[in-house]
């Protein structure tokens, strides 16, 4: 269980010595309950007190990171694992599920080789960042062949910078598998009561994560204590359902034992398998996985159409929730304004951009609303701060080109920052400065009354 | 081997039950009635307590031919949204379980919708289909009050839907409901404190928790769903936890959030990385939809029908978790 | 139907007993004893109206017994003792009622907090502070001892207090030869024997008047507190230790914007009229304004007392730290901009004419030291006069001001953060406040079916405006009878006609124009509804975050401790049922009154409290609440009557059952 920073407090040395640069031991305290510093960073604290704190501050989830080998230039890295909650608003979701293509050593090469370099390239730019895909799961398909399973593993290897997952049921050819790519920390799919004792060799051989399948929590639980005496500690497990219902079951009921319970050998990443849904069941069933514990997802089919919306899909549940969430500054059209209609201005704060488009837009209003960068800060926050006064809004007048759009140059300015608006005349002499109201909720009265 | 025991969560409160539309016997003229709510457990937690109702899936029709309404929907509907009965029509047989009407804020010539058009265009379907109903007006208070008053008073009896129910005027809104047996269904902005303040308010006003419908508004993918997941999910733990202004069954409208999207309403002029279009318009309201119901929607109104089966499919399969 | 009998024992100038009426009266069964009363020509207060909600009218049964419709607000030991509340119950038999003294009831109401008085610190030694007067007779100078004035003056203040040497000022030297002659070498002296900032430096003198001032005569020192919107002076006799006069005015500056932030602003701009050059107009500005309002209180509380200002050796000074940068002229644009810091928070003690301060010339000005740039030195002081610093259970301190700040800890730990309240508190930014003075209305009733108000004037006059603990009940009665829902607004379709729509919108009408003060209708308006709702609302969402912060569980603290400038009453009951008070026994809660002051009078009175107040303001772990989303969150959750979680308010929850309909009242 995490600690309360009063309680960590309490074990501090209380001197308000300031060496860890914070002004007292509580406010350290604070941030180390925050885990935003590390206990490193105060030189007096006693053993007694290091070793509680440590052990209160291992992650329930473990941290599983897979990346290429360290010869390929520019590989990249994926880290999953690290959850501390089970709904994201108690705190934050931590580390992106990574989203892996499936490809089958039973495909032509150059099919496969195709689709690997069209996710390769695959990037989708949302609100300012690239989402792409993670990495790519290699499945050995019967009959086995552990040749032809390695030569599409160097195949994928040589179109790829990205993370691997290795699927088959048979050591010996998973071993050539890993051979292939030797140097890369790669996930192995995976281990059975059966077939452990051989996969667990070759995960602490090729230094692998490895994924513990069993279809009941007991057999999980009793697969991973088992292979952890052998020395692997990096493990995935996966439950081995399929279907919508079982699978959120299932994944509930790992992801509580091992956050509440504090369950040791169900505290691992889960993995999920939508591409074994029927086609037009595949997104579903991602989406679920990605709002519900999974911490790789393996897809079947690679169609933008798909993607996109399910990158998005991950970036909107893992967004920190207690971050102020940033809207991109610039010119919104509400109901499709025309040249005559109003220029509202307001902050970037997500929730000040929705509450002041909601209003006008469920009012049927049509208007212009510029948002300027407030740095994520609410009206009267940023005005606070400085960062919402006459010099930002004019700014963001003159950049948004809004003048070229409008031939009324009214621009409303929010009530709690009417203090602005001489200072705003004088930056904006062709335009004419309205001051609206305090509240969106009080707009559209305003607009229909006063403008 | 060892025996994991499995944490099992015991809730105090629970979701409201409600039941939509009357029947001839019950004083109204629906064919049937559906039931939302009750659940004592998180979404599809079978293994704590069997889910009681499963979500609904209901279909947004208009009173008119939305012009504002994607291409790929307009098509699709065809003549059928000509007019709201035989949009009813097509809705039912499309395999709905319930039809929201979403009442225009102007009719065909442009002027703001009559209480006059409204209560006919909710009559017409009505009598062209036997679902329950949900009306829900444009959305602005005023004009709201003035539709929802008369479709009220002219179909007493019908345990209809009527939205949009917001802080501005819940006080007309639950007062002509409970007058004339129907239901309401508020709204608040995408808050858990909003959302629950306006519960108490109504209930305040005396109606009764199981004529209650609540929606929280959710934002659609891309635009703000975060925030609508994690206040349902706060809203439903708040329920099962005993807060009784939170245990009204959720509504949430995916279809209208996604489909205002250029995700979804957009094909020309868009990257090539969207892929696509109509598959990626169907995935957007289906996985907006998705979310919600992992998080606790009850009644999911959406626009496509192809949306509709796929997100049917996924709740049988969430409602049979195999033993 | 049957008659009885009802004598009313009168306590002595209990109450207005016309002696035209006799004690006794003969009423049918079934009459309230409100009405016996008023047959009997006895007036009982019932600023409730009779619903009984207020407890005001409780009378003693002394023989026979009432029936009694309701006993809220009767402890079961009250009822015993044969308590009731004269508008609840009924007459049905023969029976003897003493009336109590009005103020005796009023103790009994535990809801009401008065502030605690003033008090000389126990065991209270002049020597416990700086300034040090002493007579002495000088050897005159002859022939024989040509010593200088200053030295012989020197040797003679070494030999009678073993001080070994004085510094002393250039006016001063230039008056020296004068004043020791006048009256034969008779002279009194007043000397710093020391300062916090710079202890082991040499004592100085600060006065010198010639001849022997009596020991008993006083010695002026003030404690100040300059509030964003209030500014409170205490005179205080540095040789008892005795506050003499206490005062208080609205802070000048106030005309410059009503909350820190503007004045910050307002302190770096251009001003026109200002021949300075660079942005430090409305600095210096600011800075002439508070100072006239301090050296206007200055010399109202002399005045009250007969004494000259120019007496006044020694100034201890508590206030926010915008306060504290404005009065002495220090940009403060640092303190709302990123990473939020002061110039200063532990000032040196500095001479009165460079402050500006219209004291003797050459006092002392001592600016108490703050933690933070949103915890200034009057929360430090605040913590100091509350004991929480040194206190063993857990507490929590509010200073409910324009800012509200709040400490949360004991002698363990103390932290602490700040929110935006707003002046609404303080009577400001209403439109009908006003500061808790002569024609404030401080306590008001509103009757459940007609709506009507009924209220106390402080002064007992006519009503010229609303104070702070007026606006608290106000608030809760509009709440509580229906007039607002628990959003804030207004229920047009009530038929009383003091609810209209006016100027700005809907409105309650409190007094009309020909029985106030002012000659216009004292009203309250939905923005001042909207502004009170903000300031309860974040004051309240502060406690609750800085708890979760620190990881404590509100409950835990023992007692909640309030200080601010409502004036000296707050209504417990009141400020519960709107939500700014956490719903807990009323017990628990101690008025305070000014804190801020109090702590500067305490430190101006002791070294050693000067002391612990530095130590607090080092102790303090400040908390940002606007570095996540939790106090937007907690705030929102705050903004309704009592609070959106209604469980947080149980008591609130089973007053409001009692009376359903309100809520829903569409008359």
């Amino acid at each position: 269980m995490p600690l309360s920073g009063l309680q960590i407090y309490k074990l501090l040395p209380k001197t308000n010595c300031k060496d860890c640069g914070l002004p007292t031991c509580l406010a350290f305290a604070m941030k180390l309950a925050a885990k935003q510093m590390e206990l490193a960073a105060c030189p007096h604290v006693g053993a007694e007190a290091k070793a509680q704190l440590a052990d209160a501050s291992e992650p329930p989830v473990r941290l599983i990171t897979l990346k290429p080998s360290a010869k390929i230039a520019g590989g990249r890295e994926l880290k999953s694992g690290n959850e501390t909650v089970l709904f994201r608003h108690e705190k934050t979701f931590i580390n992106k599920p990574g989203m892996f293509l499936r490809v089958h050593d039973n495909e032509p090469i150059a099919s496969i080789q195709a689709r690997v370099a069209a996710v390769e390239a695959y990037s989708v730019r949302y609100v300012g960042m690239d989402l792409t895909l993670d990495g790519f799961a290699v499945q050995a398909e019967a009959p086995l062949d552990a040749t032809r399973f390695a030569s599409v593993v160097s195949a994928v290897r040589a179109a790829s910078k990205r993370p691997m997952i290795l699927i088959a049921p048979d050591a010996a050819v998973m071993s050539a598998g890993l051979k292939a790519i030797e140097g890369d920390n790669a996930l192995i799919h995976g281990a059975t009561a059966a077939n452990y004792e051989a996969m667990a060799a070759l995960a602490k051989q090729y230094h692998s994560a490895l994924v513990a399948c069993a279809d009941t929590l007991d057999g999980l639980a009793d697969l991973t204590n088992k292979i952890k005496a052998k020395g692997v500690d990096d493990l995935v497990l996966d439950p081995t359902s399929r279907q919508l219902g079982a699978s959120l079951t299932r994944q509930t009921q790992i992801r509580r034992l091992a956050l509440k319970k504090d369950f040791r050998p169900l505290g691992y990443p889960i993995i999920a398998f939508p591409g074994d849904a029927a086609p037009d069941q595949e997104a579903l069933q991602a989406a679920q996985a990605i709002a519900k514990y999974a911490g790789f997802i393996v897809l079947e089919r690679f169609a933008p159409e798909m993607v996109y919306p399910l990158l998005v899909l991950r970036e909107n549940i893992y967004t920190d929730p207690q971050k102020p969430i940033q809207v991109l500054p610039g010119l919104y059209e509400i109901n499709n304004p025309k040249p005559t209609d109003p220029v509202l201005v307001t902050t970037n704060f997500s929730i000040t951009y929705f509450s002041v488009a909601n209003e006008v837009e469920g009012a049927g209003l049509p208007a212009w609303l510029l948002i300027v960068d407030a740095e994520g800060m609410s009206v009267l926050t940023g005005w606070a701060a400085g960062k919402f006064d006459a010099e930002r809004i004019a700014k963001a007048v003159k950049d948004s080109g809004v003048a070229n759009k409008v031939t009324r140059h009214r621009l409303v300015v929010p009530g709690h920052v009417a203090v602005l608006s001489g200072e705003l005349e004088e930056a904006l002499s062709n335009w004419e400065i309205r001051v609206g109201p305090r509240e969106a909720v009080d707009l559209p009265a305003f607009m229909k009354q006063v403008l | 081997m060892p025996q994991v025991e499995i944490p099992k969560d015991s809730w105090s409160g629970s979701v409201t039950t409600v039941t939509l539309g009357a029947t001839a016997a019950d004083g109204g003229t629906r064919s049937h009635t559906i039931t939302v709510g009750g659940h004592k457990a998180l979404p599809f937690m079978h293994f704590e307590q069997k889910m009681a109702h499963r979500p609904l899936i209901a279909l947004e029709i208009k009173d008119h031919r939305p012009d504002d309404w994607s291409p790929l929907l307009l098509d699709l509907w065809g003549d059928a949204a000509n007019d709201p009965a035989s949009w009813a029509k097509a809705a039912e047989s499309a395999g709905a379980d319930a039809l929201v009407l979403w009442l225009s804020q102007n009719g065909t010539d442009g002027k703001p919708t009559t209480p006059q058009a409204a209560v006919a265009s909710t009559k017409a379907v009505l009598q062209a289909s036997g679902l329950p109903l949900l009306v829900f007006a444009p959305g602005q208070a005023e004009l709201d009050n003035a539709l929802l008053v008369p479709i009220s008073e002219a179909t007493t009896g019908e345990r209809l839907v009527l939205g949009i129910c917001e802080d501005k005027n819940y006080r007309t809104i639950a007062a002509t409901a409970m007058a004339n047996g129907h239901l309401i269904s508020t709204r608040t902005p995408m808050d858990v404190n909003l959302a629950k303040q306006l519960n108490i308010l109504v209930r305040d006003m005396g109606i009764p928790p199981d004529r209650i419908l609540m929606d929280p508004t959710t934002g659609g993918l891309g635009y703000g769903i975060e925030y609508g997941y994690s206040v349902m999910e706060r809203l439903r733990l708040a329920a099962l936890q005993g807060d009784g202004n939170t245990q009204s069954p959720m509504i949430v409208t995916p279809g209208a959030e996604a489909w205002k999207t250029k995700e979804a309403k957009v094909g020309h002029d868009v990257p090539a990385t969207w892929g696509e279009w109509l598959e990626r318009a169907i995935n957007w309201e289906t996985l907006t939809a998705m979310a919600l119901v992992e998080s606790g929607a009850d009644i999911i109104v959406l626009r496509h029908p192809e949306s509709m089966r796929r997100l049917r499919a996924a709740i049988d399969e969430l409602m049979s978790v195999p033993a | 139907m049957a008659d009885h009998s009802v004598h009313f024992d009168v306590t002595p100038d209990a109450t207005a007993l016309s002696e035209t009426h006799p004690p006794t009266v003969r009423v049918p069964t079934g009459t309230l004893v409100t009405e016996a009363a008023r047959l009997a020509g006895i007036d009982l207060g019932q600023p409730c109206g009779g619903q009984g909600r207020c407890g005001r009218c409780a009378v003693q049964v002394t023989g026979g017994d009432v029936r009694r419709r309701s006993t809220l607000r009767l402890k079961q030991e009250d009822v015993a003792a044969g308590y009731a509340l004269a508008c609840q119950s009924v007459v049905e038999s023969d029976v003897t009622i003493t009336i109590p003294l009005q103020e005796k009831i009023e103790r009994r109401l535990t809801t009401e907090r008065t502030a605690i008085e003033v008090s000389v610190p126990t065991g209270y030694s002049a020597a416990a502070q700086t300034m040090r007067r002493v007579a002495v007779q000088l050897q005159p100078a002859d022939m024989q001892d040509q010593t200088d004035d200053w030295s012989r003056l020197q040797s003679a203040l070494r030999r009678q207090t073993g001080i070994p040497s004085l510094s002393v000022s250039l006016p001063l030297l230039r008056r020296l030869g004068g004043i020791l002659r006048e009256q034969d070498w008779a002279v009194t002296a007043v000397i710093e024997t020391d300062t916090w900032d710079h202890p082991a430096d040499a004592a100085r003198l600060v006065d010198l008047v010639s001849g022997h001032v009596p020991d008993h005569a006083p010695l002026w020192g003030v404690a100040i507190d300059i509030g964003t919107t209030t500014v409170s002076l205490w005179l205080v006799d540095l040789i008892t230790g005795a506050v003499r006069a206490q005062v208080a005015e609205y802070n000048g500056q106030i005309s410059r914007g009503e909350d820190v932030i503007s004045r910050i602003i307002y302190s770096s701009k251009k001003n026109s009229a200002s021949p300075l050059p660079s942005g430090e107009g409305g600095l210096i500005e600011l800075r002439d304004l508070v100072l006239k309002t301090i050296n206007s209180l200055l010399a109202t509380a002399c005045k009250r007392v007969l004494a000259d200002p120019a007496s006044v050796v020694k100034a201890t000074i508590a206030g926010n730290s915008t306060m504290m940068h404005l009065l002495l002229g220090i940009p403060c644009e640092s303190i709302r901009l990123a990473p939020f810091v002061t110039a200063v928070n532990h000032l040196p003690v500095l001479p009165a004419t460079v402050v500006g301060l219209h004291i003797h010339p050459e006092g002392s000005v001592d600016c108490l030291p703050g933690v933070a740039s949103y915890v200034g030195a009057d929360i430090s002081s605040g913590v100091l006069s509350s004991g929480l610093d040194d206190a063993e259970p857990m507490m929590l301190f509010m200073d409910v001001g324009t800012n509200g700040e709040i400490v949360l800890g004991n002698r363990e730990f103390l932290a602490t953060c700040a929110c935006s309240a707003g002046p609404a508190f303080e009577g400001a930014g209403v439109q009908n406040g006003m500061r808790a003075t002569e024609g404030a209305i401080e306590e008001v009733w509103i009757n459940n079916d007609t709506h009507e108000p009924t209220f106390r004037v402080i002064g007992g006059g006519k009503a010229r405006g609303v104070c702070g603990s007026g606006l608290i009940a106000l608030l809760a009665e509009l709440f509580l009878t229906g007039v607002i829902d628990r959003s804030g607004h207004f229920n047009m379709n009530l038929s009383s006609v003091r609810v209209r729509r006016g100027e700005h919108g809907p409105e309650y009408v409190i007094v009309w124009a020909a029985d106030s003060q002012t000659g216009y209708d004292i009203v309250i308006t939905h923005v001042d509804v909207d502004n009170l709702m903000r300031a309860k609302a974040a004051i309240y969402a502060g406690f609750t975050v800085l708890a979760d912060k620190v990881g404590m569980p509100l409950e835990m603290a023992e007692q909640v401790l309030i200080g601010g400038s409502f004036g000296k009453y707050i209504n417990v009951e009141k400020a519960v049922e709107i939500g700014l008070l956490p719903d807990r026994s009323w017990d628990s809660f101690k008025f305070l009154g000014n804190t801020s002051v109090r702590g500067a009078y305490l430190a101006l009175l002791d070294r050693a409290a000067r002391a612990r107040i530095r130590d607090i303001a080092g102790r303090m772990t400040y908390i940002e609440l606007t570095a996540d989303n939790s106090f937007y969150e907690a705030f929102t959750s705050a903004l309704f009557l009592p609070h959106t979680d209604l469980s947080r308010f149980p008591t609130v929850q089973a007053a409001l059952a009692q009376n359903p309909k309100n809520l829903s009242k569409e008359e």
